[in-house]
């Protein structure tokens, strides 16, 4: 889930993805550039639909303020 | 898309440009030193350099993590995907670093079992769907890429998956800026420091740059109207005589981090008595193990590894890149021996090196030592 012009290895790639659902530790999210992925929301729950995280080498780092 | 689009703005970016160049003293050189990698990649990306006063000098840091790791490392991850029953994870960009047995890569053509993953949760679902196999990720990065592997440490030893193991190689960012710091004959006067990190870490860990060596910082996002604004941010406290770490990326970072994501960590992992980093030599406390009650998801203590250190190739200059002695087209083999598709250095390894961005981005602005454009 990465920009292609970018290397996962560097943690500062993390990106912008809104929740679209929960299940358990995981959340699909929808990406910037399109699709979907399931990231790992240990570290950000309770996190529910429409919530903008930092999502980063699979998993939550951090919730957006609005 | 928010929080991308609005800091893109050209208007804005002209804007800050036209601030940056009330904000200089003309003829007097600011040197500052952008940590991250990301923020490399995206200044040469987004032509940034043309949009600041020539008396800006962006430095550029150490936070690459594929920069930096030493290629004895390299050569232990290629130890462990040679042995039969391992399958080797790593990040794509980790696959083409040269070690002194040449890459992962080149190993996975010899017939080892190497595999890219996005995430070490893939590593672990990998595991879980080969049970007679052992699989081993390589995990490399700073503070914002070991909280998923503390993650997936953590639903490894709940769900007793047996078959899974890490080789860690995650490293923290305050060492190697003390390094620097500590480095002789490296004039910085202020450090734009990485976003994401501080995500994890919060703000506190860059407090001892201001208070020890009299430094201003300014954490910072990702976009080139981030990158922009902290350069303004960082300007005004020289300008007013001020020396703070301030916060930019306000929108995501915190001044404390994120506790869940610090807890997971000290939970896994530990500090390394010392660890060797490309370019700046061995560094105390700089890098993280995992914890001895995790022993059992510990490739380096499930596996016997060569653990060789191995000398930089002679023409390579990535250690002088790496802590902003040189530029990349300083060194004597950028472009011509060192590029993307054939890397000598690991600085031109990965997109976000120094070099790399450099190759990839800014060729105009390549020169050689005597100054003759290209």
């Amino acid at each position: 889930m990465t920009d292609p012009g970018h290397c996962i290895t560097c943690g500062d790639v993390a990106e912008v993805a809104r929740v679209v659902e929960v299940a358990g530790d995981t959340a699909t999210v929808t990406l910037p550039q399109g699709g979907r992925e399931r990231v790992g929301i240990e570290l950000v729950a309770p996190v529910a639909p429409g919530d903008l995280l930092l999502c980063h080498a699979g998993i939550a780092l951090e919730r957006l303020s609005a | 898309m928010k929080f991308v689009d609005e800091f893109r703005s050209g208007e804005l970016a002209a804007k800050l440009s036209r601030e940056l160049a009330t904000l200089v003293e003309p003829g007097r050189p600011r040197k500052l030193m952008e940590v991250c990698g990301g923020h490399t990649h995206t200044i040469y990306k987004h032509g940034l350099e043309d949009l600041v006063p020539p008396e800006i000098d962006f430095v550029h840091g150490p936070g690459c993590p594929v920069c930096v790791i030493p290629m004895g490392r390299v050569d232990d991850a290629i130890a462990l995907a040679e042995q039969p029953e391992v399958i080797l994870t790593t990040f794509g960009d980790m696959m083409r670093v040269p070690g002194g047995r040449g890459s992962l890569l080149e190993a996975k053509a010899r017939g080892a079992d190497v595999r890219m993953v996005y995430s070490p949760l893939d590593a672990l679902d990998l595991a879980r769907r080969n049970p007679a196999r052992e699989v081993v990720f390589f995990a490399i990065g700073f503070e914002t890429t070991a909280p998923a592997t503390a993650v997936t440490l953590l639903r490894a030893r709940a769900e007793d998956v047996r078959n899974f193991s890490v080789f860690c190689n995650h490293v923290t960012i305050g060492p190697p800026l003390k390094a620097i710091l500590d480095s002789p004959g490296l004039q910085l006067d202020g450090f734009i420091a990485p976003g994401h990190v501080s995500t994890v870490i919060g703000t506190r860990p860059y407090d001892f740059i201001v208070r020890d060596y009299g430094k201003p910082v300014v954490v910072t996002a990702f976009e080139p109207l981030d990158i922009l604004h902290a350069t303004t941010m960082l300007l005004r406290q020289l300008r007013e005589g001020r020396c703070e770490v301030e916060n930019q990326y306000t929108r995501v970072v915190r001044r404390d981090g994120n506790p869940r994501a610090l807890a997971a960590l000290a939970e896994t992992m530990e500090l390394r008595d010392t660890f060797e980093w490309r370019g700046l030599g061995w560094i105390k406390a700089s890098a993280l193990k995992l914890r001895p009650e995790l022993a059992r998801w510990d490739a380096e203590h499930r596996f016997e590894l060569p653990g060789a250190r191995i000398d930089d190739p002679k023409a390579c200059q990535c250690g002088e890149v790496l802590v902003g002695a040189i530029k990349p087209w300083e060194c004597r083999v950028f472009g011509t021996a060192c590029t993307p598709e054939r890397p000598i250095g690991t600085c031109m390894v990965s997109s976000e090196g120094a070099c790399a961005a450099y190759y990839n981005y800014g060729r105009r602005l390549v020169r050689r030592r005597d100054g003759v454009p290209a």
